[in-house]
C-alpha cells in the first residue's frame, strides 16, 4: 500500500466461551496485539451466518475473523462441527467470487490460549495490511446521486 | 412537423453528433455493453441502428424511475449542516437522449404520465429525457400494440420517429426537445415519402376495442372469475413481469444507512411480492397468489383504464416472451373479455 | 409419427386422468402447452376433463417441486396457526418427477415441507431439458414461429425459413452434465428409464472460472450479475426457495439493500446460492426463468462440487442420508482454519 498511514478496520466474531475468554486471557495477561479488531461476541461459532460476514465487509471492514473453540471443545457440544463445513463452504464460494482468500479468516482458539489469540490477531492484521483496503461487496451511497 | 430525410451514412453522422453535447443510450444487444445503473441499456459510442422490430429487453421505465433514486439524504451527526434534517437532492437537469425506442415504449411513457402527472421525480426525469424512436416495419408475433390502442408508427410519448423506406430513413421531428436536436442543415423529405408514411400509419392505426369491451364489464364478475385460479396455479411470484414491464410504475422506499449518513432511496416494487401489501399489524389483505396475480392484470385491463382511460398495458410482449411459466396476458384478457 | 415424448404424454394423461377419476388425488401437478413456441406451461389438472391438456416435451424446464409444498398447504382445510392438524388423511398431490425433480422431493420430504404419504410421485426418466435460449441464439435475429419436437432433432421455422436442428446440441448446460437423469424414489413410472448418464468431468464450468486468478474472478463476477433487475425469478423458481420471509425482505436488520445497486445485488446473489449448499440439484430452473440470461447456476454447481469434494455427499439421493450441512463429521476436512495451516506448518 502507499499509504502507510492506513490501518485495516477488522470485525472479530469470537464465541463466548473460548476464543472470547482466550482474547480475555491475552488482556489479563498482558500480551499486545494490534488494535485494528473490533470484537463481536457470540455465543458459539456456530450462530456465524453468511450474513453476518458479508454485512461486515458491505458496511466497511477490510477484514474478518472468526474464531471459535477447538473441535472437540465446543460449549453446546457440536456447533463448531456444523460452523466448520458451512465455513469451508463459504470461504470456498467467497475465492470463487474473487474475494482474496485472506479477507476473512477462520480460527480456532480455547480459553488458555492467550497468547495464541495474540499472534492470530498479529497475523491477521498483517495479512488484511498486505492486501490493502477492501474494494469488493463494500457498500458505497452514490455521489452524484 | 417536420420531416428530414437521411442515408444510412448520414443518419449515423446525426445521431453521432448528439452524443457530444449529452449521453446517448440505445437498447444494449449483449449485457457487457450494459451501462450500470440501466440495465439492458447501453451508452453508445458506436450508433448501432436497432433491428426491424420487437422492443429492447428492457424497458424505457428505467430513464423515468431509476432504481435507486434518492429521495432525500440526511446525516446522523447532529452538529452537521444536514444533520437529522432530510434533505433533498439537487435535481438532475443534465439532458440525456434515448435512441432507438419503440413506439409502444415511447407511448408507456404517455400512460405512466397520467398517475404521475404531479411527481416531481418523474416530470425531471420526463424534461431532461429525449426519446428518438424507431418504428417497427414487422412487428413480432407478441407485439400486440394495436390492440392496446398504439401503433408500430405511432408518436405518442417520441420527441422524434425514425422510420426506415428502402435504403433510407425518414425522421419525424415531433416535440420542440426533438426539435433541438434537428437544428441545422438537415435535407426535407419529399411530399411523397411523407404521403407513404402518413398511409402506413393509417393503415397500421390502433384500436382500443378490447378496452372499451372491458370498461362496460361489470368489475365484481371479473373479480369473481373462476380463471384466476387456473393463472394463479402456474405463477411464480416472480417479478420477471413488472420489472420488465414498461407500464408498471409500483415503487417501494427504504432508508439506507452507512457510516453516519442516511439515504432515503426509491426502488421498484412489484404487486407480485407478498411484502408489496403487508400490513405492519401482520395482515396481509393480498396474502394469497390468485389475489396477487389477479391484482395484476385487473389493474392493468380494468381499474386503471376505469380510471384514466386507456389499457395501461403497451403490448410490447415483453412479459409475454420472458415469463418464465408463460403466462400470456392476451390470454388473459381473452378469458376476461369472455366473462359474462 | 409417435414420438418418444407423445407417448409418455399419453401415459400421463391416462395415469392422471384414472388417479382423478378414482379421486386418489385432488390435483396432478404437470404441464400443459404453451402459448409460444419452446415454452410449457406448468399446470394444475384438478378433474379427469382437465387431463386432457397434460403434455410432456423437451421444454419442462422449471422444477414442479418447487409448487408441491404450497399446493399441499391450498388443498388442506383452512385453519389458524395455533389450530390443531386436521384429522383423517389429507387430500394428496400426484406429481411428475424426473431425476433432479424427485431428487428435491427427497430434499423438501427430508426438510418437513412435504408429508410423503400425500405426494404420488410419477417418475418420468429425463433426457434433457431444451435450452430456449440457446435455440434462440442458433437463429440469431431471426423471429421462431414453431417448433416441432421429435426424438432427436427439432424443427425449427419462422418467416422464409424452415430448419433441422440436433436436439442435443441445444440441450441445457445443467443437462448435459447431469448424472442422474432417472429418478431416485417414485411411486409409479411413466415410460423407460433413462439410465445413467456418463460424464467426464461434470464440473468443467466451475474449473474454467476456478483456474482464473482472484481480479479474473471478481471481474466475471461483476460483470456476470451487472444486468440483474432483482426480480427473484431465480428465487421463486427454485424449489429450495420456500422461507416464508426471505433475507432480503428483511427490512432489520438490512442484510441487503434492496435496489440494483451492485454490491446489493452481488450480496444477494452470494446468499441465495449459499443458501442452496449442500440441498442444490442442479435442476437449473434459476437460470432457466432468469429473463436476463444470468447464469447464476454456476454459483451452486461450484457448491454442490465443493459438497462431493469434501464431505463426499449429494443432495436429495436417498430418504434416509442427511442433508451435508445438517450433519458432521470429526475429521471433516479444517485446512482453511488459520490455526490449523500454523499446526500443520509446526508439525513439517
Amino acid at each position: 500500500m502507499t499509504d502507510k498511514t492506513w490501518e485495516p478496520k477488522i470485525i472479530a466474531f469470537l464465541c463466548t466461551w473460548c476464543s472470547y475468554a482466550g482474547a480475555d486471557l491475552a488482556g489479563v495477561s498482558r500480551f499486545q496485539y494490534p488494535p485494528n479488531i473490533r470484537i463481536v461476541k457470540v455465543p458459539c461459532s456456530g450462530r456465524i451466518s453468511p450474513n453476518l460476514i458479508l454485512n461486515a465487509l458491505r458496511t466497511g471492514a477490510d477484514g474478518v475473523l472468526v474464531s471459535g473453540c477447538h473441535p472437540g471443545d465446543c460449549h453446546y457440544i457440536s456447533g463448531n462441527y456444523f460452523a466448520r463445513r458451512r465455513f469451508a463452504l463459504f470461504e470456498n464460494l467467497l475465492e470463487f467470487i474473487g474475494i482474496e482468500p485472506d479477507r476473512v479468516n477462520f480460527s480456532w482458539v480455547s480459553a488458555s490460549e492467550g497468547e495464541q489469540f495474540a499472534e492470530i490477531v498479529k497475523d491477521v492484521t498483517a495479512r488484511v495490511k498486505e492486501l490493502g483496503p477492501a474494494t469488493h461487496l463494500v457498500k458505497k451511497f452514490n455521489e452524484a446521486a | 412537423m417536420k420531416v428530414y430525410k437521411f442515408d444510412k451514412p448520414g443518419l449515423e453522422a446525426w445521431i453521432k453528433k448528439w452524443s457530444e453535447t449529452a449521453p446517448v443510450f440505445y437498447p444494449a444487444p449483449d449485457a457487457s455493453e450494459n451501462c450500470g445503473i440501466h440495465p439492458g441499456w447501453g451508452k453508445m459510442t458506436e450508433v448501432v441502428l436497432p433491428q426491424s422490430s420487437g422492443p429492447a429487453k428492457s424497458s424505457l421505465k428505467t430513464f423515468y424511475f431509476p432504481q435507486p433514486e434518492v429521495l432525500a439524504t440526511s446525516s446522523l451527526k447532529k452538529n452537521d449542516d444536514d444533520g437529522l434534517l432530510l434533505t433533498e437532492p439537487a435535481p438532475v437537469v443534465e439532458k440525456q437522449v434515448v435512441f432507438g425506442v419503440r413506439p409502444c415504449d415511447g407511448r408507456s411513457v404517455e400512460l405512466n404520465n397520467l398517475p404521475y402527472a404531479e411527481e416531481k421525480l418523474f416530470q425531471q426525469n420526463r424534461e431532461r429525457t429525449v426519446l428518438v424512436g424507431f418504428s417497427c416495419s414487422e412487428p413480432k408475433s407478441t407485439c400486440f400494440c394495436q390492440a392496446t390502442g398504439g401503433s408500430p408508427y405511432g408518436i405518442d410519448g417520441l420527441d422524434i420517429l425514425i422510420s426506415r423506406q428502402d435504403d433510407h430513413f425518414l425522421a419525424e421531428i415531433i416535440t420542440d426537445k426533438g426539435a433541438k436536436l434537428a437544428e441545422n442543415g438537415l435535407i426535407d423529405a419529399g411530399s411523397e415519402e411523407i404521403a407513404i408514411l402518413e398511409k402506413l400509419r393509417r393503415e397500421n392505426a390502433g384500436n382500443n376495442d378490447k378496452g372499451e369491451k372491458l370498461k362496460e364489464k361489470d368489475l365484481s364478475s371479473l373479480y369473481n372469475a373462476s380463471f384466476w385460479n387456473r393463472v394463479s396455479d402456474s405463477c411464480l411470484n416472480c417479478g420477471a413481469c413488472t420489472f420488465l414491464c414498461p407500464t408498471c410504475y409500483c415503487f417501494d422506499i427504504q432508508d439506507e444507512v452507512l457510516h453516519g449518513r442516511g439515504q432515503r432511496i426509491r426502488y421498484w416494487d412489484s404487486c407480485m411480492f407478498p411484502l408489496y401489501t403487508l400490513h405492519t399489524t401482520g395482515h396481509n389483505p393480498r396474502g394469497l397468489k390468485v389475489q396477487r396475480v389477479r391484482n395484476r392484470f385487473m389493474h392493468k385491463l380494468k381499474n386503471f383504464p376505469d380510471r384514466f382511460g386507456p389499457l395501461s398495458c403497451v403490448g410490447c410482449g415483453r412479459c409475454v416472451v420472458e415469463c418464465p411459466v408463460n403466462i400470456d396476458i392476451r390470454e388473459v384478457m381473452d378469458d376476461l373479455l369472455a366473462v359474462e | 409419427m409417435a414420438t418418444i415424448n407423445s407417448k409418455i404424454s399419453e401415459e400421463i394423461r391416462a395415469l392422471a386422468g384414472k388417479l382423478l377419476e378414482e379421486k386418489k388425488i385432488a390435483a396432478f401437478l404437470g404441464y400443459c402447452q404453451g402459448s409460444l413456441p419452446m415454452t410449457a406451461r406448468p399446470f394444475v389438472a384438478r378433474t379427469p376433463e382437465d387431463t386432457d391438456k397434460l403434455i410432456w416435451n423437451s421444454f419442462c424446464v422449471l422444477n414442479l417441486a418447487n409448487y408441491l409444498p404450497e399446493l399441499l398447504k391450498s388443498l388442506e382445510p383452512p385453519r389458524g396457526p395455533r389450530d390443531p392438524a386436521p384429522e383423517g388423511p389429507l387430500p394428496k398431490v400426484a406429481i411428475l418427477a424426473t431425476g433432479c425433480w424427485s431428487r428435491n422431493i427427497v430434499i423438501q420430504i427430508q426438510e418437513n415441507q412435504v408429508d410423503r404419504d400425500r405426494v404420488v410421485i410419477c417418475g418420468v426418466g429425463s433426457r434433457g431439458m431444451v435450452a430456449q435460449a440457446k435455440v434462440k441464439e442458433l437463429f440469431d435475429g431471426r423471429e421462431i414461429l414453431e417448433v416441432i419436437e421429435e426424438d432427436h432433432k427439432l424443427l425449427v421455422s419462422g418467416n422464409g425459413f424452415n430448419e433441422e436442428i440436433n436436439r442435443w446440441n441445444v440441450v441445457r448446460d445443467n443437462c448435459l452434465t447431469c448424472i442422474h437423469p432417472d429418478p431416485v424414489i417414485f411411486d409409479i413410472r411413466i415410460g423407460d428409464e433413462a439410465g445413467q448418464r456418463k460424464n467426464d468431468n461434470r464440473f468443467a464450468e466451475v474449473e474454467k472460472i476456478d483456474n482464473k486468478s482472484t481480479a479474473e474472478r471478481s471481474r466475471w463476477f461483476t460483470d456476470e450479475f451487472a444486468s440483474c433487475i432483482r426480480c427473484y425469478a431465480c428465487r421463486n423458481a427454485c424449489p429450495l426457495c420456500y422461507c416464508p420471509t426471505c433475507f432480503v425482505d428483511d427490512a432489520k436488520p438490512q442484510w441487503v439493500g434492496k435496489s440494483i445497486d451492485q454490491v446489493d445485488t452481488s450480496i444477494f446473489h452470494i446468499l441465495r446460492a449459499y443458501h442452496c449448499a449442500g440441498r442444490c440439484t442442479d435442476c437449473g430452473s434459476c437460470e432457466s426463468v432468469c429473463p436476463m440470461g444470468i447464469n447464476m447456476r454456476i454459483l451452486t454447481k461450484k457448491l454442490t462440487s465443493d459438497v462431493l469434494n469434501l464431505y463426499g455427499s449429494e443432495a436429495g439421493m436417498a430418504l434416509d442420508a442427511p442433508l451435508p450441512l445438517t450433519t458432521y463429521r470429526q475429521d471433516d476436512p479444517q485446512n482453511f482454519i488459520i490455526t490449523e495451516q500454523a499446526a500443520d506448518k509446526e508439525g513439517e
